[in-house]
This record gives structure tokens, sequence and C-alpha cells, in this order.
């Protein structure tokens, strides 16, 4: 951390941050400029708040230098973070792909998508059952009657199940069916529910803000790794900007810059960073060329007709076009998808129901 | 255009409205609903403004249904246009890589800098000579002798060169030197400028301003096409957000955007979308992905030297590198990189 005096700033504050430094167990390194002096303060600054710095009489600003955040940082974890879910690795050479609806509808829509996704290549099943809509009049779910229809999904076709938890008191009922808990943009900053889905050993899908920085994400993937959970996966899904012209502007460079910060596994969502099926293909690729280490996709049987997101929900036929798009970049990009154990371009079967 | 009048407009409100759409020689169609009346002015209303309805009273929202622009619409040219550059067309199946410094410094560095893109596989050479510095007081470029020095390099290596225009008193001289005039990020809405190019026959590369949407760009871009002057290719090279962990950020969801709504080529340029070395290679495989048609990289032979832009500019054997992988994606994607084909063939320059 450096610790910026005001122009001629006494001797007596510049002993009194030096104080507070050494209170901090941290060793101090005095540079007196012409007009200014910085004060350095040296050792493991990751818990030192810099608004006591910041509070202090004659200092004018701090800065850090090593990064808030500690045990998501690539400094102190120079290897990649891989990890196994079902039939699959996240982190290393394979580039999973995570399709499914925006929300369970009903049971025969859950289990026709989850076979037609299958089919295509997809190697986990998404869908929402508590849905964190803009507006409260809009569905807002079947609660735990949908994950019932996802556990039926994930025997019929093997795919492991990611669901979005919204509420703390969601966590216990909902760890007992999904492999993989979602935490959506619009719960990154929601410290309770982090802190609680961190006390858990339920891998996470963990979601940027739409308006939160790459450093604000990284700080609120610490509160889960904190709490023991170390299985968490970034997931870049677009922020807010001027532009109209897309639901939201995708932050391509986050991929290569949480690829340098962080050993954390990161996945891009072109369903959301877009709003556009039109466009999700195309930024798809983009992810995966630019080192995502995976994607996860909004898929629909028949998006005209999804009670939400069928605007950028693709049919399964499209959805199946863009497995062996990205499949090319990953292998352009020394990786490949994962070996799926069906045989790839299957008319997707029909589920009664 | 859509005029939602309303809810208690009265009828001789939505008389005025029908009376002045009919004025302009447009049909009318009015759908009368439950709580509000709403009149669609039908015909050729690209060139109408919004404000000319706005105004009126009993008015409560304009929508446009067509998109303000026309020549740069892929509605009304469906087809790529394609843009020569060099031995190659740009827009086509061949990605042009752009390459150079950020600033032309001296003879022996542009002609060095040249020669190593050109080695690691450029189609075009850029280097500015008249520099937008944000502080006055920074290096502001060589202006004509530049000129000279990137003219000797193209003829040394073959390399086309992109160079940037800041102002209309500068089209006379660049025009007789550049094969490709720049037209940068804080120039895109400098109206004046993009009409006195407008008036020229030499290529146009347009970059998007800082804070301009998609349909901001457009509409410079319908500037130049409108003098006549049709080689007009896009450029997307990072907007301001909140983010500051990079200089800029790279809007990649403009590459299929601009891509589905006009002809013209779109280029990428992460040097400046990024602001940092360590990215610009992941971005320019990410931009060939998403349906670019070519890259613009800064590069120097001495980045710590450089007397602007030395974070964001590669070495050379970092930009061959890069190109081997952008090469990798372009494949894929069905395309190949444009190369420099044999002895440099002046392009007929100057006014039309």
């Amino acid at each position: 951390m450096m610790i910026i005096m005001h122009p001629g700033s006494p001797k007596e504050q510049i002993q009194n941050v030096i104080a507070e430094i050494e209170k901090q167990k941290l060793s101090s390194h005095i540079i007196e400029g012409v007009e200014q002096t910085i004060i350095g303060a040296v050792g493991d600054g990751h818990y030192v708040a810099k608004e006591i710095c910041e509070a202090l009489p004659g200092v004018l600003s701090v800065q850090r230098i090593s990064q808030p955040y500690k045990l998501a940082s690539r400094q102190f974890h120079e290897q990649d973070s891989v990890f196994q879910l079902d039939g699959f690795t996240i982190g290393g050479t394979e580039v999973p792909i995570i399709a499914g609806p925006c929300s369970i509808e009903s049971r025969s829509q859950i289990l026709e998508i989850a076979q037609a996704v299958k089919e295509a290549g997809a190697n986990a099943l998404r869908g929402g059952v508590f849905k964190p809509r803009t507006s409260p009049y809009a569905f807002q779910g079947l609660g735990e009657e949908g994950l019932e229809y996802m556990v039926e999904a994930r025997e019929k076709t093997g795919l492991p199940i990611v669901v979005e938890v919204m509420a703390v008191s969601q966590i216990k009922m909902m760890e007992k069916y999904v492999d993989v808990f979602q935490l959506g943009a619009r719960n990154m900053q929601n410290f309770n529910l982090l802190r609680a889905v961190g006390e858990t050993r339920t891998p996470v899908l963990f979601k940027r803000g739409m308006s939160a920085t790459i450093e604000e994400f990284l700080m609120a993937s610490e509160y889960l790794i904190s709490g023991g959970n170390t299985r968490v996966m970034l997931c870049e899904r677009g922020i807010r900007t001027f532009e109209t012209a897309t639901r939201n502007t995708t932050d391509i460079n986050a991929i290569p810059v949480l690829k340098k910060l962080t050993h954390l596994p990161v996945i891009i969502d072109p369903s959301h960073s877009t709003g556009d099926s039109g466009y999700v293909s195309a930024i798809a690729k983009a992810g995966v060329a630019a080192g995502a280490d995976g994607v996860i996709v909004e898929v629909h049987h028949d998006p005209a007709h999804a009670i939400s997101d069928g605007k950028q929900s693709l049919t399964p036929e499209t959805f199946a076009k863009m497995v062996k798009q990205v499949k090319a970049v990953a292998e352009a990009v020394d990786r490949r998808l994962v070996k799926s154990p069906l045989p790839m371009g299957r008319v997707p079967v029909r589920v009664e129901g | 255009m859509m005029i939602i009048m309303k809810a208690n407009a009265t009828p001789q409100q939505v008389e005025a409205v029908i009376a002045q759409i009919k004025g302009m020689g447009l049909a009318v169609h009015l759908s009368q609903g439950v709580e509000a009346t709403i009149i669609g002015a039908i015909g050729e209303t690209h060139s109408i403004l919004p404000d000319r309805f706005e105004g009126l009273e009993g008015v409560d929202i304009v929508q446009r249904i067509t998109q303000p622009y026309k020549l740069a619409s892929r509605q009304f040219h469906p087809e790529d246009s394609l843009i020569s550059l060099g031995g190659c067309n740009v827009g086509g199946n061949e990605i042009a890589i752009i390459a150079g410094p950020c600033s032309v410094e001296s003879r022996s560095q542009i002609i060095e800098t040249a020669q190593a893109v050109k080695e690691a596989g450029a189609s075009a050479l850029r280097g500015g000579v008249f520099k937008p510095r944000t502080s006055p007081y920074s290096f502001q470029g060589l202006g004509e002798e530049g000129l000279e020095y990137l003219a000797e390099a193209r003829e040394k290596t073959g390399l086309p060169i992109v160079a940037e225009i800041m102002s209309q008193v500068q089209v006379d001289v660049m025009v007789k030197y550049v094969d490709v005039l720049q037209v940068g990020a804080r120039n895109m809405q400098n109206f004046n400028l993009l009409r006195a190019i407008g008036e020229t026959r030499t290529s146009v590369l347009l970059k998007r301003g800082l804070s301009a949407t998609i349909e901001e760009l457009l509409m410079s871009a319908e500037y130049i096409l409108a003098g006549g002057n049709n080689r007009v290719m896009l450029c997307e090279r990072g907007i301001r957000t909140f983010e500051t962990a990079t200089r800029n950020t790279t809007d990649i969801n403009a590459i299929p955007v601009l891509k589905n709504l006009t002809h013209l080529p779109v280029i990428l340029d992460p040097s400046h979308s990024t602001g940092h070395v360590d990215y610009v290679a992941a971005i320019a495989r990410a931009a060939i992905a998403a349906g670019a048609d070519g890259l613009i990289i800064e590069v120097h032979p001495d980045p710590a030297r450089a007397v602007s832009d030395g974070k964001q500019s590669l070495r050379p054997e970092k930009f061959a590198e890069m190109v081997r992988q952008v090469g990798q994606i372009a494949q894929i994607m069905g395309r190949r990189l444009a190369s420099v084909q044999g002895e440099y063939l002046p392009l007929k320059q100057g006014w039309a």
C-alpha cells in the first residue's frame, strides 16, 4: 500500500501514519520527494482496510499495490483450478457447454429440452426454478416442483443440473437436488447469500453483476472461497453500458483479464450478454477464442412461446450448429469439447408428458 | 415512423398530425386503440427526423421503424461491400491485418517497423503523423515529414499505408500520400471533416467514438457515403464504461451487430480496446471468431521507448505469434489472412 501525504504535511502526521502501519504489523518504507512524502506499507496488506489510512490527518490518497483479494488471486495459487463435475472437468483442456431453458415451465418442457441439448452436445443442464424477474408480476418460477422435474431430467439424460439460488432460505432444500448452484448477476453482492453458499460444498456458477467491476467480482468470489467452498466458476454475462443495440455489452476483455488475475475457471454467457439469439453463436465463439473455459447458453424447443427470455433462446437445431462451431474454435486454441458418450447430430427424441 | 398520441389527444390534434404526414408525401395508417391512437407514417422516412412530430400537440411518443441511415444499411445493399487495400479485398474472404506504430517517430523507426510487420504477415502499415493526444503538451506528430517516411516504407515493403487525418485542412496533403484515411474516435462526429472526406475517393477507416452508439457510428459513415465515397471501413476500438481494469471495453457484440446492420467491412482494434499488450492477442482471436473482417494492431520495435501507446504496442515477435493464432481462427471461419503480393501498385488518388 502506498500512502501519499499532502504537500508540506508536518513530521508529526508522518510519524502518526508510520505508527499506524506498524500497529497493523506491516513495515514502513519512506520516500521523501521534493514536494511530498510517500510512505510504503510493506507486508501482507490484503486484510488491511484502506479506509483506516485514508482517514488519518495529512493523508492525500492511498493506493493499493497488492490485490485486495487473496484466495481468488493467481498470485497465491498459480495453477488453474480444475474441478471435476459429473462427466467432465472445468478449468482444464475441456470446454464444457451448459445449456437449457431460462425457466422450467413444465415437466414435459424440461425433459424434452434436456434430451435435445444432450444430443446436440451439452454437458450440463441449466434451468431456473426461482426466477429473479425485473417485474414482480412476471412468472416467478415453479419452485421445488421444478427441481423435481430437473432431477428427473438428470436421471433420463445423465446431465448434471445447474440451478439458480436466490435466497439463504432456499439453500438447504436446493442442496439436495442440484449439482451446481448458480448465483445470479443481481445477487453478486448479496453478501449474506454469498456467505451461506460459501458454507456449502456444492460447486458454484457465479455471475458478474451488471454494473460490477472485475475487482468487485473477484472480491465477491472471495466471500465464497473464504467459507471453504473452493469450486467457484466465474461467469461473464454482459455489463450495462450506454449501448442499446444489444441487451448488455459482452465485456470480452474480462475473459483474458480474469484468466490473468485469477486461477478460477471463466465461463461466458452469450445469451444474456447479447440478448438476441442472432448474436449468441458469434459471441460464444469469441468467448472461447479469447480463452473462456466454458459456455452457458439458453435453449428452448419453442422460443416463441417461452415464458421468459424467448428472444435470446436458441432452438435445439441452432444450438447444435453453435456447438459444432465452438468445437472448431476450441480446437484452434488447443482445447477441446468434452467427449460426448452420445453420437452427435441425432434427431431429438420427443418425450411424452 | 409510429406516432403515438396521448390518451387525451383531441380529434383535431390527430387530424393535425395526419395533415403533417400527408404534407411530407407519406401515407397514413391510423389505428384507434382503447387508450391511445397510433398513427403510422409510411414511405421514405429515412431523412425525416422524429422531432418534426414530437413538437406537435397531443403527440406522446414518436418511434422510428426504419433505420435513420440508408446508404450504410444492409437493407438497401444486401451484399457485403469489398474495399480494395493493396492486393486484398477487405470485407471478402480475406482478413486484413493493419499493423504499425502509434506514431511515426523517425525514418528509421517506421522503416524498421514496416519491414518487421510485413515479415510477420501484416497486409497494411499504420502510423500516425498528426496525433490527437489527450494532453496538448504530448508529442503531436511529425506532420508531412512523417508522411514522406510512410511513403518510403510503402515503397520498400509494398504495404499500403493507413494514417489518421485530424482536420479538413489536411485533406489535400494526406490524399497525395496515403491509401487509407483514418478518422479517429475523437473525430467520429466531426461532421465537417466527414463531409470533406466524403468528397475524396480515398478509402476510409472510420473509428467508433468512445461513447458513440452503433447507430451513431453508422450515421457518421452515412456522411462519408453521402458524399460519394463508398470505400468506408468501420472500426470498433472499445467504448468507455465503468470498468477500469482495461483502457476501454471491447464491444465485441458490435461485430455481429454491425455485420447484420451494414454491408461495410468491420475491423477491430484490440490495442486500443484493451490498452494492454497482454490482452491484444486474445481479443484479436475473439474478433475474428465473432466475424470481423480485419484487425488494426499497434506494433513497435521497442515499446518501452515508444513516444506514445507503448503499453499497448506489441513487439514484432509477439505480433508474429498473434498473426499465427489469428490465422488458425480465420481458417476455421472459412477465411484466410490477406498477404501482400509483389510490388506496390499505386492507387488512383485525389479528387474524383
